[in-house]
């Protein structure tokens, strides 16, 4: 199970980047954690003729707040999402997040960015940024410029990422006092991508929901925001809140597809399950903050 | 209970019965073992397989010329190459007459399963293999495939092998006279029908092999992750009329094979032939991991029909099954080869109604899927079935499953006993271990905490299983040899014709001759997998090595000892009856100083004859080959309390208990850990593991994103009890090396359905995922 | 930038890594993986391949002292990184790590195949949380696929390692 051939570059600088992306387009392909591209390359579903390693880049991997966002780099790896105590404290979502990306091992590699521009409909990251109504910073040959999240994801494995783009940040707004935040999976194995996950991020104010973000994953070729479920339980009172409504009404019109894993039916019942208590707990944490 | 902390060798007196650390482990540890993808030769090759993308077809086309020419490729072979109707391949096991798929190495005109290998390609790197194998056009007008083994056996129009004129591999009928009318006069007949899915038996490291042809010594040198050296010389011998001394065969360390690498496969077959072809260049193939789930041979997919006849106390008078494996196209050994050993264990530790209360149909089916192969345990399904039908019995009935079993299990008190198969049991104890099962998992107690919690709508239950697991010692599998040779400087290296690949023989013989002969054990080396080395023999599998190969250890020791003590007691000049040897040390008892050390002793053997005692012969070499009963049996129960999450259809495992048998223990902590093993990979196939082919044929489950192993997570701790009676065999062990995994799905089947009992739901499939799961309960409740 | 020079069918890349304390230089296609540069180049075949898609862990290496997957690199990646491998925890069998007695006390291998990987993930999880639960050592250790131990000897093993480092941390033996 060997890759095909193909040249290589390191570049230093996003410049540099965009230069060998732009002289190639398509029959190029970034290398960033390499944690989902490399099984592509070994079992030759994946054959760019040229890649483009993004590690060395140390613009890439920069944390740094900028006003009420949070920036973090494309290379940054899971594990910092995990364990950077400024993470944390900033954007909670993404350290409650990290801990269910696979194994450590895979989280000491994957970046961020590769997530996102990887796109898998299954994946926690591409899910957070919907909820949290992120901003995708790219570079490319005319400049630099920033993706609403609900932009990013046009189907399964694809962007609205140009062939002579990449990722370089993710701006992540910061949510004030009152919030909580939840992740709830399941997934056949420890480590395993979810079957179906739901992703809450709340904010109570005066016993009321001020703010509601429900995100799933594996119930589409993108990840889903349950809009219509955030419309209708914004402003309402925390106590009179229905939440196993609200779990029903997330996954209503949904169309989840079949696998080896798991058939729709499954996924929207378990879905459902999940956005209650991923919005259970959220809204706990955001009482108690 | 668990065994005691694993004692350095150093401090223990007798070795046999203590855990003993291993001997393997120091270079495994160390990353120094040496498996066949570790062996790196002068201008070595490498191998790679064009494969077919269709389950059943007609090759159109097949030109190799680009990749012929592609730059670091030497070679590029097709059946028209590779193939020859001289070629033999029958397995010493099971005799040229067993009926087998007609064989190839090579697809030749026509494709049989998805994977089946059609070209082979032969360059400096596997990355080049690999680039070559991409510019080889194969066409193929593909054919309707045969993929559903019920409808196969009837079908005699679309077949997987035309030159055979039927899809049935294997039809062994089951005539009792007089049974149907038994069954048909009992109170109470049920009869359910039990489906087993396709899975795999995943060793960490996949197959692989060294293959070289010395030109000019005409000589075959081979280096194989195999389970016996010895056979896999006898079969190239065979298959490509070569004597055999003219073919080494060595296995390294071996990374697992549960069966799967019993005998060497068509791959293993062209790369030995491509080999030869080259000549004088090494041809290395190492099977990915790709490869290996699509192509190394699969097992398990069959079901089962059974039919019990009771009475009112659930006292079983007899039964019928019929079974029906799915073999893929191209099985290894023979055709099923499961059926038989199925036939005979089906009763399984229960009396029945005595001699023809039971009858057994086993049939096999081609399909054009890849080869059924031997998977730890083939025939478990008579042991899944079984025990699925005793629960299925007991619930009709209104009975406890443990109480059902306790009026049907047979106990040590009634050996030896005949079973309704006519098997022989001599030394095992079915009911003792039933109730130390029970009673480690606190059965009632759990029976009463069921309630309380069934209250609340939880969904928790308790299976039980209980087995016998044979030895199979005849044929090929009859004998194991050993040769000891001490050393001029008193070392003792003992050769044996076992196949270590993870059971720890190297330390369990080791233990066995160090404590029968009487040396330490830091002195003591085992050698094996080697033909230039070794005796001959069937290597391991078949759970036989505890008790055949350690037969042949003490045979061996025994007669060492005693030629030794004679040199010994010649020397102190003491009469042979009063001396002994302890630690490599032979002393005049109650004499102290009166000794001499085994160095001594080995340097008048070989090089200081003339002091040898008259009638003594020079050296010190014994050679024993230990004959073992055709069969012997160990035993188990296995219980296990799981609860259902009604949201997401996940079972979890709440306790795992085993009460085993199998006699004297060489080492207590291998005896846990293979059965531990043996669990892991049931759980596995239970609710994870599962080879899925699509109706075209094609396996969707290839790469370890799909196809699930259980990882640390999913695997419970189990608890293990031990019911010690001893074999008749020197040593009184017995084997049980794939006790585990045939005894643990039932166990586990089980639980989920005492667990859904009050559903109403019916457990006769697996896998059980969660969405199957989920999907019982919905149909059961409508909710 | 590494130097690239064109030898034999495609050109190949000089890379200079650190390799279990030791300055090494190879020369390798892009393509070829970690695994394969350290087992074929460098000549320390106790990595192991089981699968080459980054599931099952066989491969895993510390990297700038953190565990990754081997088969998930590119040999041209580790231009300048320091790699341990499970050659360079001990320098013979009788100066093993605390994590190598644990796994040969607690018969945590049987077949071996897998026990590289495994050794290298654990030693990179007890540096990180040296005193994990049990159910973080199986959570820890899932990242690793093993087929023959059904893991309890390796859960025991995690466990026994982690007692011998603390008492060696106390200046105790174990």
């Amino acid at each position: 199970m060997k890759p095909a051939p193909f040249d290589y570059h390191a570049p230093a600088t996003v410049d540099d980047c965009v230069s060998v992306l732009a002289e190639h387009g398509d029959e190029a392909k970034i290398l960033a954690g390499g944690q989902s591209l490399m099984p592509m390359l070994a079992l030759r579903l994946a054959r760019p003729e040229v890649l483009v390693d993004v590690n060395r880049v140390s613009a890439l991997a920069t944390v740094r707040r900028d006003d009420g966002s949070l920036v973090v780099g494309a290379t940054t790896r899971h594990a910092t999402l995990e364990k950077d105590p400024e993470i944390a404290a900033a954007v909670p979502l993404l350290a409650r997040v990290a801990p269910h990306i696979g194994h450590f091992q895979i989280r000491n590699r994957g970046t961020l960015g590769g997530s996102l521009a990887h796109a898998d409909p299954a994946a926690e990251l591409p899910a957070v940024v919907r909820v949290l109504d992120a901003e995708i910073e790219v570079a490319g040959p005319n400049g630099t410029r920033r993706i609403p999240a609900a932009d990013f994801f046009e189907t399964v494995f694809t962007t609205s990422l140009e062939p002579d783009e990449l990722v370089t940040a993710v701006h992540f707004p910061v949510w004030g006092a009152g919030s909580g935040f939840a992740v709830e999976e399941m997934a056949r194995r420890h480590g395993d991508f979810a079957i179906v996950g739901a992703l809450a991020a709340v904010q109570v104010r005066d016993g009321r929901l001020s703010k509601v973000a429900i995100g799933l994953t594996g119930m589409g070729s993108v990840p889903e925001r349950a809009e219509a479920v955030e419309g209708a339980l914004t402003g309402a009172a925390v106590a009179d809140l229905d939440l196993t409504d609200a779990g029903v009404q997330a996954v209503t019109g949904l169309e989840p597809s079949a696998d080896v894993h798991a058939g729709p039916e499954y996924r929207k019942r378990v879905g459902a399950a999940l956005v209650t208590r991923a919005l259970t707990h959220a809204i706990e944490e955001a009482s108690r903050a | 209970m668990m065994p005691e902390a694993p004692l350095s060798h150093a401090a223990a007196q007798r070795l046999i019965g203590q855990s003993v650390q291993r001997r393997e482990d120091a270079r495994l540890i160390t990353g120094r073992g040496r498996y066949v993808d570790d062996v790196v030769l002068p201008v070595m090759l490498h191998a790679a397989f064009v494969r077919s993308h269709s389950a059943r077809g007609t090759i159109t086309h097949l030109d190799v010329s680009a990749a012929r020419r592609h730059p670091g490729v030497v070679a590029v072979f097709t059946a028209v190459e590779i193939n020859s109707p001289s070629h033999q391949f029958w397995v010493t096991m099971m005799g040229p007459d067993a009926g087998y798929a007609p064989g190839r190495v090579l697809a030749d005109g026509d494709v049989r399963y998805v994977g089946e290998p059609i070209a082979i390609v032969v360059a400096e790197s596997r990355y080049v293999a690999e680039d070559a194998v991409e510019l080889i056009d194969v066409d193929v007008d593909p054919l309707p495939p045969v993929m559903d083994m019920f409808t196969a056996i009837e079908d005699s129009e679309t077949l997987v092998h035309p030159e055979l004129g039927t899809n049935v591999a294997g039809d062994m009928p089951a005539d009792v006279p007089g049974l149907d009318d038994r069954l048909a006069a009992a109170p109470h007949t049920f009869t359910e029908t039990f489906h087993q899915h396709r899975y795999v038996q995943v060793p960490m490291e996949t197959r692989g092999i060294v293959a070289s042809w010395d030109r000019m010594l005409e000589h075959l040198e081979i280096t194989v992750s195999g389970q016996s050296a010895h056979e896999t010389r006898l079969f190239y011998s065979r298959m490509l009329g070569i004597p055999e001394d003219a073919i080494h065969v060595v296995m390294g360390d071996v990374g697992g094979s549960f069966g799967q690498k019993m005998f060497t496969q068509r791959e293993e077959h062209a790369v030995v032939i491509a080999a030869r072809a080259i000549g004088d260049r090494p041809v290395k193939w190492i099977e990915d991991r790709a490869e290996n789930l699509i192509s190394g041979g699969h097992a398990r997919q069959e079901a089962m029909r059974v039919t019990v006849a009771v009475d009112d106390e659930g006292v079983l008078l007899g039964g019928r099954a019929w079974q029906l494996e799915d073999v893929g196209a191209y099985p290894y050994p023979g055709n099923g080869a499961a059926g038989a050993s199925s036939l005979a264990l089906f009763p399984g530790p229960y009396r029945w109604g005595g001699p023809g209360s039971v009858a057994y149909h086993a049939q096999a089916a081609f399909t054009n899927t890849c080869g059924r192969t031997a998977y730890r345990g083939p025939w478990m399904m008579e042991t899944t079935g079984r025990e699925q039908m005793m629960d299925v019995v007991a619930q009709k009935l209104g009975i406890d499953p443990l109480e059902i079993r306790r009026r049907n299990i047979v106990s040590r008190d009634e050996m030896p006993f005949t079973s309704p198969m006519q098997l022989q049991f001599e030394t095992i104890s079915p009911a003792e271990t039933l109730e130390q099962a029970a009673q480690m998992i606190g059965y009632n107690a759990f029976r009463e905490e069921q309630e309380r919690l069934r209250a609340e709508g939880r969904l928790v239950g308790i299976g039980l299983s209980s087995y016998v697991e044979p030895q199979f010692g005849f044929g090929i599998l009859a004998t194991e040899a050993a040769t000891i040779r001490i050393e001029p400087s008193g070392k003792v290296n003992v050769y044996t014709s076992t196949g270590n690949h993870g059971q720890s023989l190297e330390t369990t013989i080791a233990q066995v001759i160090a404590d029968e002969l009487g040396v330490p054990f830091d002195d003591v080396r085992i050698i094996q997998n080697d033909t230039a080395r070794t005796p001959y023999g069937a290597g391991t599998g078949g759970s036989r090595s505890a008790a055949i190969a350690s037969g042949a250890a003490h045979a061996a020791a025994s007669s060492m000892r005693e030629k030794v003590l004679q040199i010994g007691a010649h020397l102190l000049e003491a009469s042979v009856e009063d001396v002994e040897m302890h630690h490599g040390v032979v002393s005049v008892r109650g004499v102290p100083g009166a000794e001499v050390p085994l160095g001594n002793i080995a340097a008048v053997a070989y090089l200081n004859t003339d002091a040898l005692p008259p009638g003594v012969s020079p050296g010190l070499e014994v050679s024993e080959r230990y004959k073992a009963p055709s069969f012997m049996f160990s035993n188990a129960t296995h219980a296990v309390t799981v609860e259902v999450d009604r949201v997401t259809g996940r079972v979890q495992i709440l306790r795992y208990v085993v009460s085993e048998d199998c006699g004297n223990m060489i080492n207590p902590m291998v005896v846990e850990g293979q059965i531990v093993g043996g669990i892991a990979q049931a759980v596995g196939g239970v609710f994870y593991e599962h080879m899925v082919y699509d109706e075209d044929g094609n396996p969707t489950t290839t790469t370890f994103l799909d196809y699930l192993v259980p990882t640390a997570a999913e695997i419970p701790d189990v608890e293990l009890g031990h019911v010690v009676t001893p074999s008749n065999t020197p040593g009184g062990y017995k084997g049980l090396g794939e006790g585990g995994a045939i005894c643990a799905p039932a166990a586990l089947l089980n639980a989920v359905r005492d667990a859904l009992a009050p559903l109403g739901v019916s457990v006769t499939e697996q896998p059980l995922s969660p969405d199957r799961v989920l999907q019982l309960i919905v149909d059961a409740t409508g909710e | 930038m590494p130097e690239v020079h064109a030898t034999g069918q495609l050109p190949t890349v000089e890379v200079d890594l650190t390799v279990n304390g030791h300055p090494r230089r190879v020369r390798v296609e892009p393509r070829k993986t970690l695994t394969d540069t350290i087992r074929e180049d460098l000549r320390l075949t106790g990595t192991h391949a089981a699968c080459e898609h980054g599931v099952c862990g066989s491969c895993t290496i510390l990297l700038d002292g953190d565990a990754v997957r081997s088969c998930l690199l590119l040999g041209v990646q580790a231009e300048g990184a320091h790699i341990t491998t499970v050659e360079g925890l001990a320098s013979d069998a009788t100066e093993l790590t605390p994590v190598q007695r644990a796994f040969r006390e607690c018969h945590g291998l049987q077949c071996g195949f897998c026990t590289p990987g495994f050794v290298m993930s654990v030693t990179a999880l007890l540096e990180s949380n040296p005193l994990p639960t049990d159910e973080e050592i199986r959570a820890g250790i899932s990242g690793n696929l093993c087929r023959c131990t059904g893991y309890q000897g390796i859960v025991r093993a995690v466990r026994r390692a982690s007692e011998i480092i603390a008492a060696e941390g106390r200046g105790e033996g174990v």
